[in-house]
């Protein structure tokens, strides 16, 4: 039993070293009691019109996208995980791809398309509809960049539904759609729960694509925090805020936490045979999800592609690409995501296994109350990265470690925080649906725990370790994380590399900017493919 | 097979990032905390650490107010030894914070076409002001706007997009040359007025520039930017343009001269206080003060330092600049800010 209890400790010790510390440690900076700064207003945020404003404004609009994600996403996920149609993994993959963009590359996409110059926004404002400055636009970006989110959980979750029970509910005489609701439904619902919960978490907590798109009034409570912290250096008020978030994002982490824990229902199954669509309903809800996918997801990439090729071939955006800079730029991305990537899925896989470790041990008995609890904690921990306000990390991690600012080991420890989470969730959900009974026989038949988890565990949960580790890697390949943890001109990489042209006028850096921006969705479908192989393996697996 | 491949070359990434920093051991490494648009010539940099005998390692820590707060954070165990890019907005603050140690050697004690405080060396200096699309306002035929009050006419509504002070320094700056050229009242008039005529207001000069202004596919031809954005348009051209697409709109109360620095940081290793000498007195050297100007789109603070030729054409200097006093940016500024959020945003 005891290894068992050791699980957790290695993923524990890295998010209280890198995350719990530090965060504690600005807290205790910021709400030391000071001579100049007066009282803590700690009722403010909902006293304040303006910042009560911002708090309810970044709840609606994150259960806005929620609702729309699970609305649009359901069925797109329905139709890729049960219909078979040729480019059907290749739509899989590219969905990824607004995890990869750069914010502000999104924003020139999204702006191509709906700006008042845009191909769609330059007609609307024709006809006296502007879009700029409301907040549909933010809700759209929302949408751009969580739908892919919502339908690979729901791909996945549909995956693991057993074909013999919809079979049987059909032979029973239910109809598609109360098969559906009956069977299927239940099956997938702490999937959609746990992908929903990352949304609303990402939309609430956001920062980039909604300050860009939506304009400075439907900025978000963490862009005030950023700016108090970053800009103004109130820690006081700061930390209020931040606790205010954290209480606010820790209980939705909670909540969803123990939903999954409930819903959980294990059962190992053939899944569900995809076959051709057939009939009228099912090629119409085929073209349905192809229209939607394209309109959120493909437009507004499309739309950059256009344009970095039109600066490829038009422009200059062709001498970027044999600059020195750039190829010192795509090295850096590649070793720094592929080292975040490693240790983040090995992190992942440990708080997972340490999360079914932990509810193994806490038996459904009147006693057992206390052990549940901790592992209730522990499956909501790995939401803790999303949770707090990553400013307000980066400033705890400068004051408790100034002699590793700029160090290697803090930069890389940035990208694991930010994408371990993904491998963790998506490994957890598995690990929910899968009966004990497998490794106990294993077990049974003289495996040890190294060799079950190598033979019988891993294999059955490899499809989630492939999409937990994808969306880790889009995480770190896009992410921005080296001016937040003080970076080195020298540790450059793609993403800050079209900022640092974007930072600049004239056309050139423009052109720049785009092609870069060409060249980092190249190498992140690449990384797809190398992560999740050829599909048809891991159907065999499954 | 595939995953053993996969980890291979894992494990190669990871050799290699992890290799060069277990060789770290050169003799003095000077920490340069510098804001992130900081850039200059590699060879420059390179060959700077030959002569002086130096590893230098820079820190790039955000925009200049993020990078002086984290300068003021960390004091009690600062993380450089040398900062460049503190500017006249951020000086007062930090030296408020005493986290700055005066430099008295030889570049201090020169002329230069630009001050700072004491014992602060300025590097370079350069305009925050108005820039305009002049094809946009070729083709509406609008006349320029000859004043800030213009602005606020019905005929220029929407035509302005400004940063946010809070998040910006050149949108704090431009901040500051309204108080400074039409004072504090009659100035934040002036920004409910624009509020009322539609001002838009971005995080930083990239959205602003890229997303907002005509001349990137937004709707707005006028945009807060620097003096010497129409030359680096100009060196940023295709066909290396002989005139440039935007101009410089010089009005009363629009200007803002910014005058960066380079100092010690009080508390630094005492074992890089010479290379940190070394190193101001390298950023007011010939060399980079002829480079600085077309890599970071400043003007060199030494005086009679020569120009770039696409500054001397494309970037003219204003006339007059409307900066407050120091002394009132340190007294008032965050309370103006928090003034500036409650009139144009809330």
């Amino acid at each position: 039993m005891k290894p068992r209890w050791l699980l957790p400790a290695l993923p524990l010790l890295f998010l209280a070293g890198v995350l719990v510390a530090p965060v504690l440690r600005l807290l205790a900076e910021g709400l030391a009691p000071t001579v100049d700064a007066g009282p803590l207003r700690w009722f403010e945020v909902w006293q304040d019109d303006f910042l009560r404003w911002r708090v309810l404004w970044s709840l609606a609009q994150a259960v806005i996208t929620c609702a729309l994600a699970l609305l649009l996403g359901l069925p797109i996920a329905w139709v890729l995980a049960r219909l078979d149609f040729p480019g059907r993994t290749l739509a899989l993959r590219l969905l990824m791809l607004p995890f990869v963009v750069p914010t502000l590359v999104a924003a020139l996409g999204v702006l191509a398309l709906w700006g008042p110059r845009g191909v769609l926004g330059a007609p609307l404002a024709a006809a006296g509809i502007e879009l700029m400055d409301t907040p549909w636009l933010l809700l759209y970006g929302n949408l751009f960049f969580n739908l892919c989110v919502v339908v690979r959980a729901g791909v996945d979750a549909l995956e693991q539904v057993s074909a013999p029970r919809v079979a049987a509910a059909r032979t029973l005489g239910a109809t598609p759609w109360r098969a559906f609701w009956r069977v299927e439904w239940p099956a997938i619902a702490p999937w959609l729960a746990s992908s929903l919960c990352l949304v609303f978490l990402y939309c609430f907590a956001g920062f980039g694509l909604a300050l860009v798109l939506g304009g400075q009034r439907y900025a978000t409570v963490e862009v005030e925090i950023y700016t108090l912290v970053a800009h103004e250096l109130q820690l006081g008020q700061a930390s209020v805020l931040a606790v205010w978030m954290l209480l606010l994002t820790g209980g939705v982490a909670l909540g969803h936490a123990a939903l999954e824990k409930r819903l959980a229902a294990p059962g190992r199954v053939a899944p569900v045979p995809r076959q051709r669509p057939q009939g009228r309903a099912q090629w119409a809800l085929l073209w349905v999800a192809v229209f939607v996918l394209f309109a959120v997801c493909a437009a507004p990439l499309l739309a950059i592609v256009a344009r970095a090729l039109q600066a490829l071939l038009l422009g200059q955006g062709a001498a970027v690409l044999t600059d020195a800079d750039t190829l010192d730029a795509l090295w850096n991305t590649l070793r720094f995501s592929g080292l975040a990537l490693a240790l983040a899925t090995a992190l992942g896989l440990l708080h997972a296994l340490g999360v079914r470790a932990l509810d193994a041990a806490a038996p459904a008995r009147p006693g057992g109350a206390a052990p549940a609890a901790v592992a209730l904690l522990w499956r909501a921990a790995a939401f803790l990265p999303f949770v707090v306000s990553s400013v307000t990390v980066a400033f705890g991690l400068l004051l408790l470690y100034p002699q590793a600012s700029a160090s290697l080991a803090l930069l890389i420890a940035a990208y694991v925080l930010l994408a371990y989470p993904f491998v963790a969730k998506s490994i957890t959900a598995a690990l929910d649906s899968l009966p004990a009974s497998y490794a106990q026989a294993a077990a049974t038949l003289g495996a040890r725990p190294l060799r079950v988890f190598w033979r019988v565990t891993l294999p059955l949960v490899a499809p989630a370790l492939r999409r937990g580790m994808a969306f880790a890697a889009a995480t770190a390949l896009g992410e921005f994380a080296v001016t937040l943890f003080l970076g080195r001109p020298e540790w450059t990489t793609l993403t800050t590399l079209i900022y640092q042209h974007l930072g600049r006028p004239g056309q050139a850096n423009l052109d720049a900017a785009l092609v870069l921006a060409g060249l980092l969705m190249l190498l992140a479908l690449g990384a797809f493919a190398l992560i999740e192989g050829r599909p048809r393996e891991n159907a065999r697996h499954a | 097979m595939q995953r053993r491949h996969l980890i291979s070359v894992l494990l190669a990434l990871a050799g290699s990032t992890l290799a060069p920093a277990a060789l770290a051991a050169t003799p003095v490494t000077l920490r340069v905390l510098t804001h992130s648009s900081f850039d200059l010539p590699q060879e420059q940099l390179a060959q700077f650490e030959k002569d002086a005998g130096v590893k230098l390692r820079l820190i790039k820590a955000g925009d200049a107010g993020e990078m002086t707060n984290k300068l003021i954070l960390t004091q009690a165990r600062p993380i450089a030894d040398v900062v460049y890019g503190i500017d006249n907005t951020l000086l007062p603050r930090a030296l408020a914070a005493g986290v700055i140690e005066p430099y008295t050697g030889p570049a201090a004690q020169r002329p230069a076409a630009a001050t700072l405080d004491a014992g602060v060396v300025p590097v370079d200096y350069g305009f925050v002001t108005l820039n305009i699309d002049k094809a946009w306002f070729a083709r509406s035929g609008l006349a320029l706007p000859t004043s800030l009050d213009d602005l606020t006419q019905p005929a220029y509504r929407k035509l302005l997009v400004v940063q946010n002070p809070a998040t910006s320094s050149p949108g704090m700056a431009f901040l500051l040359a309204t108080i400074g050229g039409l004072g504090e009242e009659q100035a934040f008039a002036w920004w409910a007025a624009m509020r009322a005529n539609g001002v838009k207001v971005a995080k930083g000069w990239t959205e602003a520039y890229y997303t907002e202004f005509t001349r990137n596919g937004g709707t707005r031809p006028i945009v807060v930017s620097y003096a010497s954005s129409p030359a680096a348009e100009v060196f940023y051209s295709k066909d290396k343009l002989t005139e440039s697409p935007t101009a410089n709109l010089f009005l009363r109360g629009g200007v803002f001269r910014q005058v960066e620095g380079v100092a010690l940081v009080k508390g630094g290793q005492p074992a890089a206080r010479e290379a940190a000498g070394k190193f101001i007195e390298f950023l007011r050297s010939p060399g980079v003060q002829q480079s600085l100007q077309t890599t970071m789109w400043m003007y060199p603070a030494e005086a009679g330092a020569p120009r770039a030729e696409v500054m001397q054409r494309h970037a003219v200097e204003p006339q007059a600049h409307d900066s407050p006093s120091s002394a009132e940016v340190a007294a008032k500024s965050k309370a103006w800010v928090q003034r500036w959020t409650r009139v144009v945003l809330k």
